[in-house]
This record gives structure tokens, C-alpha cells and sequence, in this order.
């Protein structure tokens, strides 16, 4: 026996549970969720049967083999592609009646497929059954496999399957069409042999020439004008869901109980009046959690702080450490860095809502709830999914806009994005609104949400005001069944987030407020002893005429806004840093900061304008180089950036003219 | 009648699916066939709607459903 490993492929419907399965079988932990579309690569990992290595790749879901967009040109090449030794098919069971058409054009295609029947708990819990020994009879007596990927069970069989029928003869002829197809398929092979040789996948290459295939019609030309006279991948289409329904009809026991949970919930979350404030309510309730509970936890995080620095500090002292590394260590770093740690509490929790907002179902009904609104800019309400995830991170929000069709909804997509207020920019909230606003800083903090979208909203309008287009793409998305969220899928989905965070601290805030403190330290002539005749004083004080008219006109905050292009905290760790605070997150810390700036004149409107302008400045490094490579243009990016700066100032501006004007 | 014009609750049958070609390619991959069976879920004003064929729930932009022919069919 070869001990080569086997190359599985994972292909099915979105939202099938494909990467919990994955997650499942080679421990990974990449993020799930309860919607649509939310892995948008292909990932590759690796499983154990027995001795045998198993190379796993995970693919994002398709409907069909037909190739629409990105994700499904992705799953489509690799598993027509030669690497794919087995194809796993991965099937809603409790979706069986849809599932089956991607199964039957799989089998078409003449490799080994095996069909994972996941979900078989939700159609028990429906009171439905499948028939398991008339199944495979009419598929083609492939082995079918129920699996649990949630509960994790039913994972050896499979494996032990695709071990064992990797080295079996591929199955035969699954479905007859009618009896014309059936004539012309058998005449678009016989062309396809005469003129390109024997090919084990030439029913498949048949069919898709009469499908009209823009690929497989490129790749393998023929001059059969009688018979290939138009496009029959209707009637194809056809004749496999009559087929399926032969299928459902043998195999599917008490079919008609439906799922009335979850259209009781839709009736309101997804009613016409009251959706939108739904939504509202509930993005609300995320920051009021974010807040509060986030709050909450955090004195322990300053405590922890205060007594970290201080030790430190005494350590270095006893040591007889220079003063300079003294400051670079207690002033630089832990100032820097350890100001960014007690922020982790309420991004914690931030993340935690997202998760459950994303596991439970919910995510698909706000693209249909938000359609209205977005069809009025030209894009579909699939192009609000991206910009939810944006309240997270702008990274895998552009990222996640390859689900949309059209290039262009994309672009559009990816410039309004940055906008949607992430994680990285609730530290600057939370700390301008609580020194600023006092009991109303939570106002002030959801205000700058709201305006984020509001604004992704108006830019979107503007543009489609310029360049008007249809809506080419309209809203087109499967619902899921609602559940209670996966304890595992949130523990992955918060773990990742929060290291993520951690990470961010330990690298870019780290390295940025090293940076900082030697901008802030030293000039041409060395160290000095007072910062404003430093580097980054002179730095800043280049920009100040400029953003003094939006409010801004102190060297240490153009300092710092230009720090924050590298990631948003370090708006926050630059303070610490630039105005000397130990512990910028504890009440000291505050007061200390506000105190500071408001002997400058910065008061409660300059806060707001430097938050606003936060909120809605050139994103960091890092989301400047993902929009690079998912837009590949430099100049756009580019162009995208100052774009977004200009923005910023102008609202900063415009609310700080207007706001003086009105207080005075 | 189209199904933008659908009743909430109400169960139709296609009679024909007239969007732009790949739309209506794709619809049918989703098992949104001439004669196929859909329940209106939930419709917007205007006329997007949420409807159920096939076992699984789909939400249908208004394009989608001025395109789509339906007649009124028994439970």
C-alpha cells in the first residue's frame, strides 16, 4: 500500500459547516460563524487516520459549479483542479432538498466523492428522518457519512472512508437525463474524444459544453453547431432538481414540519417598519455591554498596571539602570504598551457581542434589512455584512467583500468600510469621552458609531451621484435557522481577537512607542531635556497651522494622530507617551491628561473633533495593505487614503467652526 | 402577478423567472425553478422579500422579485 497522502477538498453550500468540520478534524481554529459566506480562502491543514497523513482543504461554499464570484472561482478551480485526490461533500442535512444539486454536479465530474451529512441533530430536533439506506442507492452508492462537525462526531468514519475510498474506482453514472440531453451529451463526448483524446471527466466536460461554460468552452473548443445550437444549462438545471425531488420523495420521512422558531423571530427582526431599529437597538445594546461590563473589569487591569510600573521602576533604580533606559523602559514601553492593555477588557466584550451577533443567525437578516437603504447607493444589502465587520477590524472586513459579485460593488464597498468605527478606535473614545464628557461620554462614544455609518452611507451616495450605475447585483442570500450560539465557536472566535490585541501590543504599539519616545527624547543634538525642542515637537508643529482650524492645533495631538497611522491605539499610547502619564486609563491618569490639555485650551468641542477626526481618518497600516492587495492598485489605495483624510478634516472643521460658533 | 406583489403567508408556484441572465442562472441553482413551490416569509413595502423554497429561506432584493412570474397555488 502507498503511504502518499491523500488530498481531501471540502466543498458545499455556505453556511453548511464546512470549516467547523475543518476546525474539527485538524484542530485549527479558524473563524465560523452563522452566516453566508465567511471564509473566502482556502486554507489548507492536515488530519491523521491511523498512519495515513491527510491534507485537508477548506474551500468557501458554492451553490453550483457555475463560477459567479471570487469565492466560488476559488472552490471551482481546486477541486477541478488535478490536487484534489477525494472531495469531501460537505451537506446540510437539514437543507438536504438544496444541498443535493451541488452534490449531483459533483458527482458528474467523475472523482471519488464522499457526503458528509452534517447537521443530522437539527433535523432529528425537526422531527424529520432521512432515509441513510436509500440514499447512497440513488446517489450512486457513495459512502455517506452523518457527521456532527459541532459535537464532533462521527469524524473517525470519515476519515476511515476517505483512507479507504481514495484507492477505490470512482463511482459510475449517477443520474439519466431525458433522453435528448442524454443524445446530445453522448455526441459532445464522442467530439470531445475524436478531437482531444479519452478523458476520464468528459461526461462532466460534455455537459458543461452544453452548459455554455465559459471555461471548459475556452479550454476544449468544438464546431458541433447542430447540437451545441444554444445553451441548455436551464433545462440541466431542471431535469437535476426534478431528479432531487425524486430523491426527497424517497428519502426524506415527515419533510413538511417546518423550523417555526425561526420564522416566528424573523416576522419581527426582519419586519418591514420595525427592522432597521431593530438593528439600531441592537448595535446599541454591543456598545452599552462594551461599555459598562468592559468598565467594569478594568480597574483590575489599571491596578495591575500601576503596581507593574512601579516595580519595574524600583527595580531599575536599585539596579543603577541609566536614566535614559530608565524613562525609555517606564516612559516608552510600559506607559505605551501597558496604557493599551487596560483597553483589553471592553474589547473583550465588544468582541464577544460581534460573536454572538455573528453566530446566531442574525448577520444574513441585516443585509436584508438594510437592502432598502442600500439600494438607494447603488450597492445590495450583502454589501452592509463587510461593513458590520468592519465595528470590529477593517482587515477582514475588506477581505470579506469578495462574497460580492461585482468588482466594482466591491471597490465601493472597501471605500466606505474603513469609516465603520473598529476595535482600535474605542480606546480613543473611551478615553477623550469619559475625560470630556463625564455621564455623557457614552453618548458621545455612540454618537461617533453612528456617525461612522452615517457617513460610509453619505460617501457611498456621493460617489453613486458621480458615477451613477444599477444596481446590477441585487440582494440575493440564504437565511439560516437561528441557534444559540456555539460555546467553542465564540471561545475560538474572542480568543483569536483578543491575541490578536495582544499581539498588536506586543509588536506594532511596542515598536511605535519606542519610536515615539526617541522622536520625543532626543534631537540633532541628542537627548534632550525638554520635549517640546524634540523631533516629533518639531514634527508636529509642522502640522499644527493645518489642523488648527479643525481644533487640533497642538503639536502632541498632530503627534499623535500621525503615530495612529500605524494602528489606532497608539492614538492613545502616544498620549501616555508624549504628555508623560503612567496610567492614562485610571482616574489619575484622566485627570492628569485632561488637565494638560485643557491648560492648552483643548476643551470639551476639541475633544470631540479629535475623536471624529479618529473616527474617520486614513485607516492603519495594516488595512491600507489589505485594501493594497485586495484592490490590487497602489493608486487607488493611495488616492483612498488622502481621500479619507481630507474627509476627516473637513467634518472636524466643519463641527469645530460650527460648534464654536454656537458655544461661543 | 409578480412575486413583489406577493401576500405574507401566502404559498405560490413559479410560472417564470425573467432577471438578468446569470440572476436567474444562479435563482435556479438554488432550486428557484418554473413550477417550484415558494411561501412570501416576509415582504418590504417596496418589494423585497424573504421567501421559503426548497426547505431554506432566501432574501430576494426587489429586482429579484419584480422578475419573478408567480401564480396564487394551493397549500
Amino acid at each position: 500500500m502507498s503511504e502518499k497522502i491523500i488530498t481531501v477538498g471540502f466543498v458545499g453550500n455556505p453556511n453548511c459547516g464546512k470549516t467547523t468540520l475543518f476546525n474539527a478534524l485538524t484542530g485549527a481554529t479558524l473563524k465560523v460563524a452563522n452566516w453566508p459566506g465567511v471564509t473566502v480562502e482556502r486554507v489548507e491543514g492536515e488530519a491523521r487516520y491511523k498512519d495515513r497523513r491527510i491534507k485537508v482543504i477548506d474551500l468557501p461554499g458554492i451553490y453550483s459549479l457555475t463560477s459567479y464570484s471570487i469565492e466560488e472561482k476559488v472552490s471551482r478551480r481546486c477541486v477541478m483542479g488535478e490536487d484534489v485526490d477525494v472531495i469531501i461533500n460537505v451537506v446540510d442535512a437539514s437543507s438536504l432538498e438544496r444541498n443535493l444539486y451541488l452534490t449531483l454536479q459533483l458527482l458528474e465530474l467523475g472523482k471519488p466523492v464522499i457526503l458528509a451529512l452534517n447537521m443530522m441533530d437539527i433535523v432529528e430536533e425537526r422531527g424529520m428522518e432521512i432515509d441513510l439506506h436509500r440514499l447512497p442507492e440513488l446517489l450512486g452508492n457513495i459512502p455517506i457519512v452523518p457527521v456532527s462537525a459541532r459535537k464532533r462526531t462521527g469524524l473517525s468514519v470519515l476519515l476511515h472512508a476517505v483512507v479507504h475510498h481514495s484507492e477505490e474506482e470512482p463511482h459510475g453514472q449517477v443520474m439519466t437525463y431525458s433522453r435528448g440531453l442524454e443524445a446530445k451529451i453522448a455526441k459532445v463526448r464522442k467530439a470531445l474524444r475524436d478531437k482531444y483524446g479519452e478523458a476520464a471527466d468528459s461526461r462532466w466536460l460534455a455537459i458543461k459544453e452544453l452548459d455554455f461554460d465559459e471555461e471548459v468552452r475556452g479550454e476544449y473548443p468544438l464546431e458541433l453547431p447542430d447540437v451545441l445550437d444554444k445553451s441548455y444549462e436551464k433545462q440541466i438545471i431542471n431535469e437535476k432538481y426534478d431528479y432531487i425531488e425524486e430523491i426527497m420523495d424517497e428519502c426524506m420521512v415527515n419533510k413538511d414540519r417546518k423550523a417555526a422558531l425561526t420564522e416566528k423571530a424573523d416576522k419581527w427582526l426582519t419586519h418591514r417598519i420595525l427592522g432597521v431599529p431593530i438593528f439600531l437597538v441592537i448595535l446599541a445594546a454591543v456598545f452599552f455591554l462594551t461599555f459598562t461590563v468592559g468598565d467594569f473589569l478594568k480597574g483590575y487591569f489599571e491596578m495591575g498596571l500601576e503596581w507593574f510600573s512601579g516595580w519595574v521602576s524600583g527595580l531599575l533604580e536599585s539596579a543603577g539602570a541609566f536614566g535614559w533606559l530608565r524613562s525609555l523602559i517606564v516612559d516608552g514601553i510600559i506607559a505605551g504598551v501597558g496604557g493599551i492593555l487596560t483597553f483589553l477588557p471592553n474589547i473583550f466584550i465588544l468582541f464577544l457581542a460581534l460573536a454572538f451577533l455573528e453566530d446566531s443567525g442574525y448577520m444574513a437578516r441585516v443585509a436584508y434589512v438594510m437592502d432598502g437603504i442600500m439600494g438607494k447607493v447603488g450597492l445590495s444589502g450583502k454589501a452592509f455584512l463587510p461593513m458590520v465587520l468592519g465595528f470590529g477590524c477593517t482587515v477582514p472586513a475588506v477581505m470579506a467583500t469578495r462574497a460580492l459579485e461585482s468588482e466594482k460593488d466591491r471597490r465601493r464597498t472597501i471605500l466606505i468600510t474603513p469609516f465603520m468605527s473598529c476595535s482600535a478606535r474605542l480606546p480613543v473614545y473611551l478615553l477623550f469621552s469619559s475625560m470630556f464628557f463625564g455621564k455623557n461620554a457614552m453618548i458621545a462614544a455612540y454618537s461617533l458609531y453612528v456617525i461612522g455609518v452615517l457617513m460610509a452611507i453619505f460617501i457611498a451616495l456621493i460617489v453613486n451621484k458621480l458615477r451613477p450605475k444599477e444596481l446590477e447585483n441585487a440582494l440575493l442570500i440564504e437565511l439560516p435557522e437561528y441557534k444559540t450560539p456555539n460555546a467553542r465557536t465564540i471561545a475560538i472566535y474572542v480568543w483569536e481577537k483578543v491575541k490578536d490585541y495582544l499581539t498588536k501590543a506586543g509588536t506594532t504599539i511596542f515598536v511605535a512607542s519606542i519610536v515615539l519616545w526617541f522622536l520625543l527624547n532626543f534631537n540633532l543634538g541628542g537627548m534632550v531635556a525638554d520635549v517640546s525642542e524634540s523631533f516629533g515637537a518639531s514634527i508636529g508643529r509642522a502640522l499644527v497651522p493645518l489642523l488648527a482650524p479643525a481644533g487640533l492645533g497642538m503639536w502632541q495631538i498632530a503627534v499623535a494622530l500621525l503615530s495612529g497611522l500605524s494602528a489606532k491605539e497608539v492614538v492613545v499610547s502616544s498620549c501616555s507617551v508624549l504628555f508623560g502619564i503612567s496610567n492614562i486609563n485610571s482616574a489619575e491618569g484622566m485627570a492628569a491628561l485632561s488637565g494638560v490639555l485643557g491648560a492648552q485650551g483643548f476643551g470639551v468641542l476639541n475633544a470631540y473633533c479629535f475623536m471624529l477626526f479618529c473616527l474617520l481618518y486614513t485607516p492603519c497600516v495594516a488595512a491600507i495593505g489589505t485594501i493594497r492587495r485586495e484592490t490590487h492598485s497602489w493608486k487607488w489605495t493611495l488616492g483612498m487614503a488622502l481621500f479619507q483624510i481630507l474627509v476627516a478634516w473637513a467634518a472636524a472643521t466643519a463641527v469645530f467652526q460650527v460648534g464654536s460658533l454656537i458655544l461661543g | 402577478m409578480t412575486l413583489s406583489e406577493g401576500r405574507i403567508g401566502a404559498v405560490y408556484q413559479v410560472e417564470q423567472v425573467m432577471v438578468k441572465e446569470s440572476v436567474a442562472r444562479r435563482l435556479e441553482a438554488l432550486g428557484v425553478n418554473e413550477k417550484t413551490k415558494i411561501t412570501v416569509l416576509n415582504r418590504k413595502r417596496r418589494g423585497a422579500s424573504i421567501i421559503r423554497v426548497r426547505g431554506t429561506r432566501l432574501a430576494l432584493g426587489k429586482p429579484i422579485t419584480d422578475g419573478i412570474l408567480v401564480k396564487e397555488a394551493a397549500e
